[in-house]
């Protein structure tokens, strides 16, 4: 260990922390601090750019061998992810002027960021209840219903037994291997012993339970509909894009064995059925992101059954264009007298008479997220699927793309209630500036663009 | 200007109209109509000269511009011209104004969204006509999904939101198996050939056993076919047409449902002949059914709209015939039937969103006599019938007949009593086409003077400056068809040799195992 690689490889989470100490400080020097959320926007984006250029410039670093290490193309996930976090913390002012939430935003970013350059079990379980303790006191930040109380609840044993279920696996792993490395996971793979195959197991459940696939997925919804808007993009995004990422980096570049095929495939694929068609049903728009984001947890994961560099391309290519779709959808989402209100998919009936930029927003998202061309959801489901066609598993592809085609439905009557059913001419309060929000939108509009036009250009650094 | 900078002109005009009228102040729904004419004025002003410029001896692409796109997965952007789509880019350009002119008072609310949504479907129609690389091809032919789909839904009819989720779902299904289609030909390619590619030119190269090619055959096919549409997968359009408004059924009858016979005569079966030789009874069968059971439907319609989308899968049907029958003077008429009903389709929804905007009834019964009191109405509305049943010096006559004699020739020469039989059904076909037009017209323009909401008025300038183009069109097409012919001969000579000639794999030159093959 070097000071120099130290300091240089860990860069972006060096920052990350400057900054939540910094906000810390704030807090508790002033009554009323103001500028925390431009602080906390400088920090992300400056963490950001550091990936970027550690990225660019092709660093392989590993400051603490065997644990933490940066190669480029996890540096550049490692961007995409923490730009991704600019726009949320961007639309957070409506719902938390002040306090707590961007501390706890930014300890949470550097548990993702562990997540994607951790190298053994042990820092993967630091990164991963970094990411997620805050997050639980993120949903019941902004209390606003009594049920908050009860999914922060629900999320936090559910989580807390993915987490227990990780660590079973990694002492499992160790049994067998000896070893908590990356390379130890990789040889479990391989292997056909009994408690290295346990032990996958436990790991992928662990992997499920996060990322909500069916049948550990009964806390998104609730959770996601208990939290604040900007939390919930949050989950729905960014912790969902830690865990995929570290999953990717366990399971490499291998193909993987026929039996454990079956498992990445089947729940996966259940999920996304699932997800879609009781999507159908929800009235409340967070509900039905859950749902949504269930469905997409289910692709995720089926891009594992490709293999080669492509796999981890697939992965984050897909998480950018659906996080970046996402935080748009979110973004645009017009205020309401109270929460309730806010939430519920009836608000957004006419909501092009109202306010044509933000029903033109969430439209784009929306589309985006079923996956039409020309969006850049398309191009990530095109990219998972071509990738898991040249694995060879042609028939599971395409039923993958069968239960890609439930989902088309409950996105369009979001779509048909925007633009073709006219709403109460309600005017909404006149609440604070929408101008943050409008901008993160535009902001994830502009790197949707550039995704969908110039895939390529990304794909090639990754 | 070079040919190929005027190219991309033509398909990038109204992606530019459409920012440029949403930059226009809110209330200016006159400035909003107005610049959009004049843009697809200038657009079919520039398509003209491309035509103009098109040389139907000169082999390959004309007007060509191909830069690499991803170049990792072989996609590359390639638009061009040549004698598949000069005639379809032609019609969409002709009809851009047509379909503009004719919603000047029909659409009075989100005037701005509209013009803003049809420009967006001219420019994924002409996108997907030109393109010449599959992933290009496909971002295009979804792309029209979206506009068409607020197009209905927005300013359709009472049963508006039924009908568009209808079309949007039936559409989609048939476009997640073709995509499912589109990579595993690209991943069979490579695995065939070495070669990582997306481009139609590539593409046709491929060999691929006969089972492959004959899932991949319905796995495209259900899509074009539902597209076109073909019985049994219709049931979306009628829905769609009576639902949507006028200049929706306009865009729907005049090119999109060209789309899909394009996407047959491109695509579907020349890239995969072995398998189409073999579905050629099939699908010349389902032609046929779709010809006499579209006749059918129309026949017993009191819907006047309805009449007209009936007569469509009716129409489309001789192109499907014609394009099965892969003789020569069979494929020349399928493409100059996609024209001609494009022409004719067009042309009489325009006249029945005319009368609707008058008599506020689409009821076959409620008229009557219109003869006597809309004069003018009734003499383009007799030409358009005619030209649709195919009278001779009309369109419809040179597509029609074409494809039944290229029917016949083929039948005939290779002595096949099913294709003949075929053939002869089709020819009732005709019959049945001239009974229920000409039944129609006689119901709707002669017999007791019968008009709701009347007094009406006769047909204003603008109305009839925008039939007056089409019968133009249409009896240009009926009296000079040999030029219109010339443009495409070359290309239905290339069809007719790629579909003739089998690609199975050569005898086994040790092609690498598919990867992953053990995992199922």
């Amino acid at each position: 260990m070097n000071a120099q690689a130290v300091i240089l490889a860990m860069l972006p989470e060096h920052i990350l922390l400057a900054g939540i100490v910094a906000l810390m400080v704030m807090e508790v020097v002033s009554d009323k601090p103001r500028g925390e959320l431009a602080l906390s926007v400088l920090v992300v984006a400056a963490a950001a750019t550091a990936a970027a250029i550690l990225g660019f410039s092709g660093q392989n670093l590993a400051p603490f061998a065997g644990q933490f290490s940066v190669t480029p193309s996890g540096s550049l996930a490692k961007a995409a992810v923490l730009a991704l976090a600019v726009p949320v913390i961007l639309f957070s002012r409506e719902d938390f002027g002040t306090g707590a939430f961007y501390p706890l935003l930014l300890s949470s970013l550097y548990g993702v960021c562990l997540l994607v350059s951790g190298d053994s079990f042990l820092t993967l379980f630091l990164g991963m209840e970094l990411m997620s303790i805050p997050v639980y006191v993120l949903v019941l930040l902004a209390f606003r219903r009594p049920e908050s109380a009860e999914a922060a609840l629900k999320y936090l044993v559910l989580s807390g037994t993915a987490s227990a279920s990780f660590l079973m696996g990694a002492s499992l792993l160790y049994g067998s291997t000896g070893t908590l490395g990356l390379t130890g996971f990789a040889g479990a793979l391989a292997s056909d012993a009994l408690l290295a195959r346990t032990a996958v197991v436990m790991v992928v459940v662990a992997f499920f339970l996060k990322a909500a696939i069916v049948p550990f997925h009964t806390w998104a919804p609730d959770a996601y509909e208990a939290a604040s808007v900007p939390v919930t993009a949050y989950m729905a995004v960014l912790v969902k894009a830690g865990v995929l990422i570290m999953a990717v980096r366990l399971f490499g570049t291998a193909p993987v064995s026929v039996a454990l095929a079956g498992l990445l495939f089947i729940l996966p694929f259940v999920s996304i059925v699932w997800g879609n068609i009781a999507a159908i049903r929800q009235t409340s728009f967070r509900r039905m992101i859950a749902y949504s984001s269930i469905a997409h947890a289910g692709y995720l994961f089926i891009a594992f059954l490709g293999d080669g560099p492509g796999r981890f391309q697939a992965v984050v290519f897909y998480l950018l264009a659906y996080g970046a779709m996402n935080i748009l959808a979110f973004a645009a989402l017009p205020p309401d007298r109270d929460d309730l209100a806010r939430d519920k998919l009836e608000n957004l009936k006419g909501l092009f008479h109202r306010d044509p930029l933000a029903a033109l927003l969430i439209g784009m998202a929306m589309l985006s997220l079923a996956g039409i061309p020309p969006f850049p959801g398309f191009v990530g489901k095109f990219l998972i699927f071509k990738n898991v066609i040249a694995a060879g598993y042609t028939t599971w592809a395409v039923l993958g793309l069968v239960g890609s085609y439930l989902g088309i439905y409950f996105y369009l009557r979001v779509i048909q209630y925007l633009f073709m059913t006219p709403g109460e001419a309600a005017v909404p309060a006149a609440g604070p500036s929408r101008s943050l929000a409008m901008g993160a939108g535009l902001l994830c509009l502009a790197a949707s663009v550039l995704l969908a036009v110039f895939p390529g250009w990304f794909l090639g650094w990754l | 200007m070079a040919d190929s900078t005027l190219l991309t002109l033509v398909l990038y005009l109204p992606v530019a109209g459409m920012f440029a009228i949403a930059a226009l102040p809110r209330g200016r729904d006159d400035l909003v109509r107005g610049l959009t004419f004049w843009t697809m004025v200038l657009q079919l002003a520039l398509t003209a000269v491309l035509y103009a410029h098109f040389d139907p001896a000169a082999p390959g692409l004309q007007a060509k511009t191909s830069v690499p796109w991803i170049a990792a997965w072989g996609v590359s952007y390639t638009i061009g011209l040549d004698g598949y789509n000069i005639l379809l880019v032609a019609l969409t350009a002709f009809l851009g104004p047509l379909v503009t002119a004719g919603a000047f008072s029909a659409i009075q609310k989100d005037v701005k969204l509209f013009y803003a949504m049809v420009f967006l479907i001219q420019f994924a129609m002409l996108g997907t006509f030109l393109a010449q690389d599959l992933f290009l091809f496909y971002l295009f032919w979804e792309a029209m999904l979206i506009p068409m789909f607020l197009i209905i839904g927005i300013w359709g009819g009472e049963r508006r939101i039924y009908a568009t989720v209808k079309f949007f779902l039936y559409t989609a299904f048939g476009s997640i198996l073709m995509l499912a289609a589109v990579i595993y030909l690209v991943w069979a390619l490579w695995q065939s050939t070495g070669t990582v590619s997306f481009a139609f030119a590539d593409l046709v190269k491929a060999r691929l056993p006969l089972q492959a090619q004959q899932w991949l055959l319905a796995a495209f096919a259900l899509s074009f076919a539902i597209k076109v549409p073909m019985v049994p997968l219709h049931t979306w359009l009628p829905d769609a047409h009576v639902e949507a408004p006028t200049a929706g059924s306009v865009i729907l009858a005049g090119v999109l449902l060209k789309m899909g016979t394009y996407g047959f005569m491109k695509l579907g079966f020349p890239l995969f002949p072995d398998a189409t030789l073999l579905a050629v009874p099939l699908i010349s069968a389902l032609a046929v059914v779709s010809i006499v059971y579209g006749a059918c439907l129309a026949l017993v319609q009191t819907d006047i709209k309805k009449i007209i989308a009936y007569s469509s899968i009716s129409h489309l049907g001789y192109v499907m015939l014609g394009l099965a029958s892969l003789d020569l003077l069979g494929i020349q008429g399928a493409v100059i039937q996609m024209v001609s009903h494009g022409l004719t389709a067009a042309g009489l929804f325009l006249m029945v969103g005319m009368i609707y905007e008058r008599c506020h009834t689409r009821e076959l019964a409620k008229y009557g006599g219109l003869a006597k009191v809309l004069p003018v109405y009734s003499v383009f509305f007799m030409i358009l019938t005619l030209a649709s049943v195919g009278l001779p010096t009309t369109s419809g006559f040179t597509g029609e007949f074409l494809v039944l004699l290229g029917a016949f020739n083929a039948a005939w020469r290779e002595a096949n009593g099913f294709a003949l039989a075929m053939a002869g059904i089709a020819v009732s076909g005709v019959v049945l086409g001239a009974l229920y037009m000409l039944w129609f017209a006689q119901r709707f323009l002669y017999g007791a003077e019968k008009v709701p909401h009347g007094p009406v008025a006769d047909l204003g300038g603008r109305e009839r400056a925008i039939l007056a183009a089409i019968t133009v069109a249409v009896f240009g097409m009926g009296l000079f068809p040999d030029s219109f012919l010339r443009m495409t001969e070359p290309a239905a000579r290339d069809y007719q040799r790629l579909v003739s000639t089998p690609r199975l794999p050569l005898a086994k030159v040790a092609a690498p195992a598919p990867k992953g093959e053990v995992a199922k």
